[in-house]
């Protein structure tokens, strides 16, 4: 039942509007940063800490750290912010305009298990921001080889065993928090039940708000979800290891996914 | 008699707004039972409770035979449409079946069949949000159709449908009533409830006023029997004849008009003769299901309260 609910979810998600535009705007993106990333490597940027004179200033990124094995997994971290914050906002969206449109009644008419549906929806969202983040890679990895041929960058670390573990690694480090963000995006969404609020809501928190808090709480980014789940795609922070990051952000997404289910499950759906 | 639809003292509040008030319903299987009342009665929110997606407040029922409280045992049976059609706009017609299809595990070929049932098989591949209204009502009894019911519940059907729409519903319901399917309908034109119903609930502030036959509710009111003298001027003298006779009468130009049942048309008439008036029209009006409506709730097309003089007493209902 399950199934069946996550795969009426996909008809929607699929839906060319969303489907070819998000995706096709993550790949643009994707591939923008990438290119982006090797024409400015070793490139000297103004203010930085290197000093005056026309070769002085702050390196982004050398072509040396390029060719490190770690590169391509790096590469796929810095994707985690922007595509945390559409998974957010997508999962909120798709939550709250069942509530706003009326259409959940049509679907609890059909699928009165209302922990099967909210299942099901989850899981659909949860798998469309997965894949998300695997275009991304993909496209961002494809860019990267194109890119390093250009600059003359060897790709051989890369494809060595220990650049492929953390490529990879990255890769799950970065969908894991990415599903983090696709879980608060659901119940945003699901509590306020307005499209418009639950992005607003949800991108206020995530952005201003944690890092004001963090900036100004000495420790509390090791406590606040959003900064928990950006040191998960970052494999740890200086102030929080990779390991304390994922249990005490599953914590969070299991407490919060509870609370969720429990309020869909009892909530009279007069709208 | 079976029921498809019973409850028990159902009630729901909302705060301090009590929506249903101990509603006692009764719903005859194979029957088109209409659901009548003005806006706010309560009859939107009675139809979410027994589709599971309001929790009662208090009382209990059972929808083809299985509790009010476990909606999951019964809603495979049912097909609704509640408040109007909700459906994703950017997705075509058939897309948005198939999303329900897909919810209840139901075969695909019942969406084309569902498209086909209410004319949409050509517009089906449209965008929802490029339908007209009448369109967008035909999808919504479309996708009720789906599961292919044995209970069809449906709030106001036929709102936004021309008369062309109105008379399709109405052949479906038949139709649908012909095949044994129970259908359960609430709507304003009460004309057109009165044409395909078996049976009636009436609700006013969340409390039942009527619920039984259209016939027993028709025949409960007034019979109102009009004649008109050959010549004008006999009008006032037949009409203190009635009035002696102790019947409730009025004049209305050249007419009279007798409140009572269909026999006092022959005692009309026998004083119209007694009294050498010799009339050109005589004729009895039983009272619509809409004269009724008024009659019992004191409102105007199911809308805004709007008290009505009106001598005649509500039959016995729910509570």
């Amino acid at each position: 039942m399950i199934l069946a609910a996550f795969r009426s979810e996909w008809v929607k998600l699929r839906r060319p509007s969303l489907f070819l535009s998000l995706y096709g705007a993550i790949a643009g993106v994707a591939l923008l940063i990438t290119i982006l990333t090797f024409a400015l490597a070793g490139h000297h940027f103004r203010g930085g800490g290197g000093g005056g004179g026309g070769g002085g200033g702050r390196v982004a990124i050398t072509l040396a750290q390029l060719a490190q094995p770690d590169a391509l997994g790096k590469a796929f971290s810095g994707f985690a912010g922007l595509l945390g914050i559409i998974s957010l906002a997508v999962a909120g969206a798709q939550m709250a305009s069942e509530y706003s449109v009326g259409t959940l009644r049509n679907l609890l008419i059909r699928q009165p298990r209302r922990l099967v549906l909210l299942a099901g929806k989850y899981l659909a969202v949860l798998t469309f921001s997965a894949l998300a983040v695997l275009l991304a890679c993909i496209i961002g990895a494809a860019t990267a080889f194109v890119m390093a041929h250009v600059r003359g960058v060897s790709t051989s670390a890369w494809t060595s065993s220990a650049g492929l573990s953390d490529s990879l690694k990255a890769f799950g480090e970065v969908a894991l928090a990415v599903c983090g963000y696709t879980t608060l995006g659901i119940v945003v969404g699901n509590l306020l039940r307005s499209p418009g609020a639950a992005i607003a809501v949800g991108l206020v928190y995530i952005l201003p708000f944690e890092l004001i808090l963090s900036a100004t709480v000495s420790g509390s980014d090791k406590w606040l979800p959003g900064q928990l789940l950006s040191a998960v795609a970052s494999g740890g922070s200086s102030d929080v290891n990779l390991h304390t990051a994922i249990v005490r952000a599953l914590a969070y997404m299991i407490l919060l996914a509870a609370g969720t289910a429990a309020l869909f499950v009892r909530r009279d759906v007069t709208a | 008699m079976t029921v498809a639809i019973e409850t028990h003292d159902l009630t729901k509040r909302f705060g301090d707004r009590v929506a249903v008030d101990h509603a006692n319903l009764s719903i005859p299987t194979g029957a088109v039972s209409g659901f009548i009342g003005p806006n706010g009665a309560g009859k939107t929110t009675t139809m979410r409770m027994l589709l599971g997606l309001v929790r009662p407040t208090a009382g209990t029922g059972s929808v083809l035979g299985e509790p009010l409280s476990a909606p999951e045992r019964y809603m495979s049976r049912i097909g609704a449409m509640i408040e109007g059609p909700t459906f994703y706009g950017p997705l075509s017609g058939r897309a948005n079946l198939v999303v329900l299809a897909r919810l209840a595990q139901l075969p695909l070929q019942r969406v084309d069949e569902g498209l086909e049932r209410v004319g949409l098989t050509d517009r089906g591949n449209d965008p929802f949000r490029a339908y007209s209204h009448g369109m967008k009502q035909r999808l919504g009894i479309a996708a009720a159709l789906l599961p292919r019911p044995e209970l069809l519940v449906l709030d106001e059907p036929t709102n936004g449908l021309d008369p062309a729409g109105i008379g399709e519903v109405r052949s479906l319901l038949r139709s649908l009533r012909d095949d044994g399917i129970t259908v359960f309908v609430s709507s304003h034109l009460l004309a057109e409830l009165e044409q395909i119903c078996d049976h009636v609930v009436m609700i006013q502030l969340g409390q039942l006023m009527y619920q039984g036959t259209v016939e027993q509710l028709v025949a409960a009111q007034h019979t109102e029997v009009w004649a008109r003298p050959e010549r004008p001027e006999d009008t006032p003298r037949l009409l203190a004849g009635l009035l002696a006779a102790g019947r409730q009468a009025r004049s209305d130009g050249p007419w009279v008009c007798v409140i009572a049942d269909e026999d006092c048309a022959a005692d009309l008439y026998r004083l119209a003769v007694r009294e050498q008036i010799t009339l050109v029209h005589l004729s009895t009006r039983r009272q619509t299901l809409e004269q009724a409506f008024l009659a019992m709730t004191g409102t105007v097309s199911g809308d805004v309260a709007q008290p009505v003089a009106s001598g005649v007493g509500a039959v016995g209902g729910g509570r």
